[in-house]
């Protein structure tokens, strides 16, 4: 097979899983908001009401297409578009998996394994507030507009916690590519513990989750959507499919950043203490590596669900005092400290 | 002349063109953003992603987005620019910045034509041999940059705190 058309069945491939991932999640989300309340959720369409994201979808498309006569048109119709596309573009550079060998053809399971693909996800991630901040303004309504305000302070404010997080697991693994950081994760750990990022960088792994839920904008940080307060906030004004584009955006960054998560601090496609490629074969290697990396993915994108309905919203003061005056100062003392280390054992 | 350079050029024009001419402050802020991502493209192309990247994150996820906060906390969507693109005071001071940036153009092209076309050298535009030049060989350039942040840092904070 050529290259090329490898490389666009791995973009197509992961395409649709994100979206697939989107779709399941709104289910998870509800389904998982009911138990926690002690209540059922939508369990009518199909088995346990799995079918209830395709009702969703099929309503959200047929709905009538509203543009408020107030609203700025172009930007209107630019502005769920702005959102979506940094959103699926962010997951070209994170490993899904080890490698399958396919017709003798060793295929590296990630779209694109660019030498800086750490810093791609961080520059692609920081473009998603434009979505936000169009829909707000262009919606000319004064709720939407605050709420595209605190949405740029907010993401401006945790891109810095995030990113200082980030270095410091750069400085530890001596590489921007992901898949040489998941490489580096294989083996045990102090001899006992599997080799992964979260064992070296627990501080680094906590102010990292902390900016990811900020960055994403879910409940602890929603302040850009507040319904309680802002009706939605940059939202409000949107309806059939593209407040769908805007929701399945958030739950495909939440795709993203789980992943960034596993790859980063928790090794990755690789089973702690069991090396998968000595007693399975190539193909079925490859696809126990996806299994295994989509599990913990998983595991995260139920914790942000699992988060988002045990606990209050933040105040706005409260959230830019959390990240300016806690989260960068702590991340710059683990940043220095894994300096350090590093040097002393290099 | 190659396409990918010829259309993301003709982006960033065209882009560049509608920043200085839209009526609305979003939309032109919309068009600068344009121009950076077509930059970054173009860096691309010459052999300097992670030129390409900063471009990205730090003008178009940092700086710009500052420039678009400030632009929602102190307009509303109905308000034009007309008035300030009329101005005269700054229509002068752009005759100023063309002309400066004419100059830089032509004296680059006259470099190019002297020298012609070089081969770049292994490991061109990788993180690690920007960071061997910065703390190598453009070291003071370095330091005097991080003593402008600390002076601007100083006084953020004198400003920030109301009393000393």
């Amino acid at each position: 097979m050529e290259d090329w058309i490898i490389d666009l069945i791995k973009v197509v491939f992961i395409w649709v899983w994100c979206l697939l991932i989107a779709v399941v999640m709104t289910w998870v989300e509800r389904r998982a908001s009911a138990m926690m309340q002690d209540r059922l959720g939508p369990n009518r369409a199909g088995p346990f009401g799995l079918l209830q994201p395709l009702a969703d979808g099929i309503k959200l498309f047929t709905k009538e297409e509203i543009i408020p006569e107030k609203a700025k048109k172009i930007l209107y119709i630019l502005g769920p578009a702005l959102f979506a596309i940094p959103a699926f573009s962010a997951y070209a550079v994170v490993p899904f998996g080890d490698k399958i060998v396919i017709g003798g053809k060793e295929i590296i399971l990630q779209v694109s394994d660019v030498n800086i693909g750490f810093l791609y996800v961080l520059a692609v991630g920081s473009m998603g507030v434009y979505g936000m901040v169009v829909g707000g303004w262009a919606s000319n309504n004064k709720y939407s507009i605050l709420g595209g305000l605190r949405s740029t302070a907010q993401l401006i404010s945790y891109e810095v916690p995030m990113g200082l997080a980030l270095l410091a697991v750069v400085l530890l693994y001596g590489t921007f590519s992901m898949r040489e950081m998941v490489l580096a994760q294989q083996g045990t750990f102090l001899g006992f513990l599997p080799n992964w990022g979260i064992f070296k960088q627990p501080l680094g792994f906590l102010m990292f989750i902390v900016a990811a839920y900020a960055e994403a904008a879910r409940v602890p940080f929603d302040l850009p959507e507040a319904e309680s307060e802002l009706v939605n906030g940059y939202h409000t004004e949107y309806g059939s499919m593209r407040l769908g584009l805007y929701l399945f955006g958030e739950y495909v960054n939440l795709g993203t950043l789980s992943g960034i998560m596993v790859s980063i601090y928790f090794g990755g496609w690789q089973l702690p203490y069991i090396d998968m490629s000595a007693f399975l074969g190539p193909v079925s290697y490859g696809i126990a590596s996806f299994l295994v990396f989509f599990l913990k993915q998983a595991f995260f994108l139920f914790l942000f669900v699992w988060v988002r309905w045990t606990v209050p919203r933040f105040r706005y003061d409260q959230l830019m005092g959390l990240g300016w005056k806690s989260l960068i100062p702590l991340c710059l003392v683990n940043f220095f400290i894994t300096a350090l280390l590093v040097q002393l054992t290099v | 002349m190659d396409l990918y350079f010829i259309t993301f050029a003709v982006m960033a024009v065209g882009a560049g063109i509608f920043t200085i001419s839209a009526r609305e402050a979003l939309a032109s802020a919309l068009g600068l953003l344009t121009v950076f991502v077509a930059c970054a493209a173009l860096y691309l192309h010459l052999h300097a992603p992670l030129i390409a990247i900063f471009q990205i994150s730090i003008y178009a996820g940092a700086i710009l987005v500052l420039v678009v906060f400030v632009i929602m906390l102190l307009m509303s969507p109905d308000d034009r620019l007309e008035v300030i693109q009329e101005n005269m005071s700054y229509r002068i001071m752009g005759v100023f910045l063309v002309a400066a940036m004419i100059g830089l153009v032509v004296k680059a092209l006259k470099d190019v034509k002297e020298h012609g076309a070089v081969s770049l050298p292994d490991g061109f535009g990788s993180p690690g041999q920007i960071g061997e030049f910065f703390f190598r060989d453009y070291l003071l350039h370095f330091e005097v940059a991080s003593v402008l942040l600390l002076v601007a840092l100083i006084a953020a904070i004198y400003l920030g705190k109301k009393k000393l």
